[in-house]
């Protein structure tokens, strides 16, 4: 194959898909970050000329409110990594431990979660959680309330749906870690003396820890990101980042806070992102 | 062994907790109750047989089904050929060029279907379904490439090499020995990417209009104004479709290693 | 006019130094030709250059008659037949051998009939509805080779064919590959490392070392009269020195020898012509191998280490011993400069 002809067979290849995303794809998303750092124009209800201001940013935080969701965006975020890595540690190493037979069928029903659609996965939540649901059933028979208990649309209430949401996210990844750490490494350790948590901390945390990583950008962009389960199970009283730009967009016609919110939002997945490869990529000289 | 009984604890748990809700869907779904009280009162089949006979979401339904088959086809055509440059003859500043094709899997698509709405389809007055339709191939295309390209990676090149010096041409190569060989990693990425489009909701929330919905959001749109069982009647719908789905083509095709 | 013309051809990989350099060789029609050489002399750099996978960066290749130079490789008339084989895994072995023609529109009755022949003709009848994986490499070698021929190409390149079989296959096939190839008249050009192979198949054979040729030569004359150090290295001349002066110089020090001629610079022996047992030289036994008929003897000599045998019978000598031995100047090899 001349080369030559390769390279430009390849780049004509490519070129579909490129301009597509490009223009499709990437520019709205770039016009609309844009859009957050200018003020003025024809278009706008501000009047005036237009030119490149902080102004919408600067009014946005300095709206409580606004903070608020920043906040709890960024708080249920870390809560859901932090337990989803607490509970799928234990499972995965479970997993990899099973009998090879039904492995294919666990993880299957591990998998199978992500492929059904979120409103299905957090309406189970609205039906357990609501005023006739069947926790507050279970806390009246038990004689723990008197009368049902607001569950829906609390903070508690969002963390448990997304925990659900993307256990799965954070549960293959370690599999798939787990997996390449031979059985024989922790026996090792602990015919030298180590107990089981000492095996788990200086074996099996470190030689995870890019899976643990991956899994954790996952779950975390995941959470700041998530719409279905804020919305159903938080509302408009409990907002969260996305939940506040659907809400800036379609009932308050406010599109300059709008962007703003899709700046940070861009910002946040752009740095965990780039703050994961950072981690990684030392990793590689090993 | 003793050691490996919090393990096996936490997984069944974890389990119950993934797991556990679908089956509370189910019986909610069947509930011969007016709203959503759980327990049910009592059992019966009238909103599952409501819900397929509402004009809206079938309608809906309908929609998401173009949608996803026709955004799922243009995803391929777009992205097998990208996932076939990458591995057999990268062009140069490939770095970049796959920065750019998976920046739809680290944008969040609430932002791309506002951006879309705000600055292509306001602004040349596009139909909605197009829309729609552009918003869901962006998100495809990258599933795409990254299946078809993993099978790719483990497909010999000499094979194709062979073919050359047979008198095959590029094209003919392609169609007669790679694809054969891919055959499965396409049809796994087609079912992704069918199911993802499928329960997309960011991207279409912006992008739907009035008589083009798509089923998920319809659903959305249901619940803000009712409380009955209907919602969980059409999950339960959606849940067994999925399953049936995933299952039979694991079964068939074992796509849970393209993953 | 040769049948396929290489001139001055020059080849490299990306941006690296050129692998090959300066090549010229002819073929002629008919003719077995084997590259032989150590890994990464340029014997396969060549041969995919030919099929038309690399570009060349200087010089021309004719086959023919026809310039092919700027041709791609689907356009050349050559058959591969590659070291991995490459057999087509989700066809069987009609559908693998009958790819090329079927590429060409050849008519579904005359397909069927040159296929089955020339899958006779490898020995395979009757596995024409087997898979590649259902078969061993020496079935799968004899596919990949079926599907180079049946289309009839004007060259027929093999690119280590043999190198993944086990050793007595190896010699099987060898033979096999001589028939078809003489039976069929096919021109071939056949890359190897073996030594062996190469002497036992070829009408000529191409030594090349660093992307250069050392000599090129039929095999009686490359195994008799090496021209070089390196193809007399090659062809098994263990013991090689320099020589000026009248002595031998070697890694340790050196030897008087008279009685070769004038303009020798290097003069070399084979294993077997070094006696050990008798002669006017000295020298320590290092190690010493039991090989039936005779023994073979590592020594450490004024020279250096000499490799030496001697017959079963009379090799009392065993490690450490001092042992006589000769350099019968009668059979040195005598390289000029």
């Amino acid at each position: 194959m001349l080369a030559s002809s390769k390279s430009r067979l390849g780049l004509m290849l490519v070129t579909p898909a490129l301009i597509f995303t490009s223009v499709c794809f990437l520019l709205p998303v770039a016009a609309l970050l844009l859009d957050a750092f200018r003020i003025g124009g024809p278009d706008s209800l501000d009047g005036g000329p237009l030119q490149w201001s902080l102004a919408r940013f600067a009014d946005f935080f300095a709206e409580p409110l606004h903070l608020q969701v920043l906040w709890r965006t960024l708080r249920i975020a870390a809560l859901v990594t932090l337990c989803s890595a607490l509970l799928c540690y234990p499972a995965a190493q479970a997993i990899v431990r099973v009998h090879a037979r039904w492995r294919g069928l666990v993880l299957g029903m591990m998998i199978l979660p992500l492929m059904v659609s979120p409103i299905a996965r957090t309406y189970a939540w609205i039906v357990l959680f609501g005023r006739n649901g069947a926790v507050n059933a279970v806390l009246l028979h038990l004689g723990l309330a008197d009368e049902p208990q607001r569950l829906l649309f609390t903070e508690m209430a969002v963390f448990v749906g997304l925990l659900q949401l993307l256990l799965p996210l954070m549960l293959m990844s370690l599999v798939s870690a787990m997996e390449n750490i031979s059985a024989d490494l922790a026996l090792a350790a602990s015919t030298l003396g180590a107990n089981a948590w000492q095996v788990f901390t200086r074996v099996t945390l470190p030689l995870t820890q890019e899976g643990l990583i991956v899994g954790g950008t996952l779950v975390f962009t995941g959470s700041v990101t998530a719409y279905v389960t804020p919305a159903l199970l938080g509302g408009p009283k409990v907002l969260m980042l996305e939940t506040l730009l659907y809400q800036k967009v379609s009932v308050e016609s406010d599109f300059g806070t709008a962007n703003v919110i899709a700046v940070i939002l861009v910002a946040m997945t752009l740095a965990v992102n780039a703050g994961l490869k950072r981690i990684a990529a030392p990793r590689r000289t090993t | 062994m003793k050691q490996g009984l919090f393990p096996r604890v936490v997984l069944w748990a974890v389990m119950l907790f993934l797991l556990g809700p679908f089956i509370i869907v189910f019986l909610a779904g069947f509930s011969g109750g007016e709203t959503l009280a759980f327990p049910p009162p009592s059992y019966s089949r009238r909103w599952i047989v409501s819900v397929l006979q509402a004009e809206e979401f079938r309608q809906a339904f309908g929609t998401s089904l173009q949608i996803g088959l026709l955004a799922t086809v243009i995803a391929l055509l777009l992205g097998v050929p990208v996932a076939y440059a990458m591995s057999r003859m990268p062009p140069p500043g490939m770095a970049v060029i796959k920065q750019v094709l998976t920046s739809p899997l680290i944008i969040p698509a609430m932002l791309v279907g506002l951006g879309l709405l705000r600055h292509f389809v306001l602004l040349v007055d596009a139909p909605v379904f197009l829309g729609l339709l552009i918003g869901h191939v962006g998100l495809l295309t990258p599933y795409a490439v990254r299946v078809v390209y993993s099978s790719l990676a483990n497909l010999r090149v000499d094979i194709e090499e062979a073919a050359i010096t047979l008198g095959a041409t590029r094209l003919q190569t392609f169609r007669l020995v790679v694809l054969p060989n891919i055959r499965g990693a396409v049809i796994a990425a087609f079912f992704l990417a069918f199911v993802t489009s499928f329960n997309q909701v960011p991207v279409s929330l912006f992008l739907t209009g009035p008589g083009i919905s798509t089923l998920p959001i319809e659903m959305l749109g249901h619940m803000e104004n009712s409380f009955d069982p209907s919602i969980a009647a059409l999950s339960t719908l959606l849940v067994l479709f999925t399953m049936a789905f995933v299952l039979v083509t694991e079964k068939v095709l074992g796509i849970s290693k393209y993953m | 006019m040769s049948y396929l013309n290489l001139q001055q051809v020059a080849l490299g990989y990306g941006n690296a130094r050129t692998a090959v350099e300066g090549l010229d060789l002819a073929v002629q029609r008919g003719e077995l030709i084997s590259l032989l050489g150590p890994s990464g002399c340029g014997k396969t750099t060549t041969m995919r250059a030919i099929a038309g996978l690399i570009d060349l960066r200087a010089g021309r290749i004719t086959l023919d008659g026809r310039d092919i130079s700027r041709l791609p490789p689907n356009k050349r008339d050559i058959g591969l037949v590659f070291q991995s084989y490459a057999l087509f895994p989700h066809l069987n072995v009609f559908d693998n051998v009958a790819f090329g023609l079927r590429l060409r529109k050849v008519p579904a009755a005359e397909l069927r009939q040159r296929v089955e022949k020339v899958i006779a003709a490898v020995g395979l009848s009757g596995f024409e509805a087997r898979l590649p994986a259902q078969m061993s490499g020496g079935q799968q070698q004899r596919v990949a080779l079926a599907r180079a021929i049946v289309i009839e190409p004007k060259l027929l390149l093999l690119d280590e064919p043999l190198s993944n079989l086990d050793a007595k296959l190896r010699v099987q096939m060898r033979a096999e590959l001589r028939r078809i190839q003489r039976e069929l008249g096919i021109t071939m050009l056949y890359v190897t490392h073996d030594q062996d192979e190469a002497l036992a198949m070829s009408d000529r054979i191409v030594v090349m070392n660093s992307g250069k040729i050392e000599q090129l030569d039929t095999p009686e004359q490359l195994f008799n009269a090496p021209r070089t150090r390196f193809v007399a290295n090659f062809m098994g001349f263990e013991n090689l020195f320099d020589y000026r002066h009248g002595q031998l110089h070697g890694a340790a020090g050196q030897l008087p020898l008279a009685g070769l001629p004038a303009n020798t610079a290097c003069a070399g022996w084979r294993v077997q012509q070094v006696q050990v047992g008798s002669g006017p030289y000295e020298g320590r036994v290092l190690s010493r191998g039991f090989l039936g008929e005779h023994v073979e003897y590592l020594l450490q000599t004024a020279l250096g280490e000499v490799r030496g045998m001697a017959p079963a019978a009379q090799a009392s000598a065993r490690e450490g011993d001092t042992v006589r031995f000769d350099l019968p100047v009668q059979d040195a090899l005598a390289l000029a400069a």
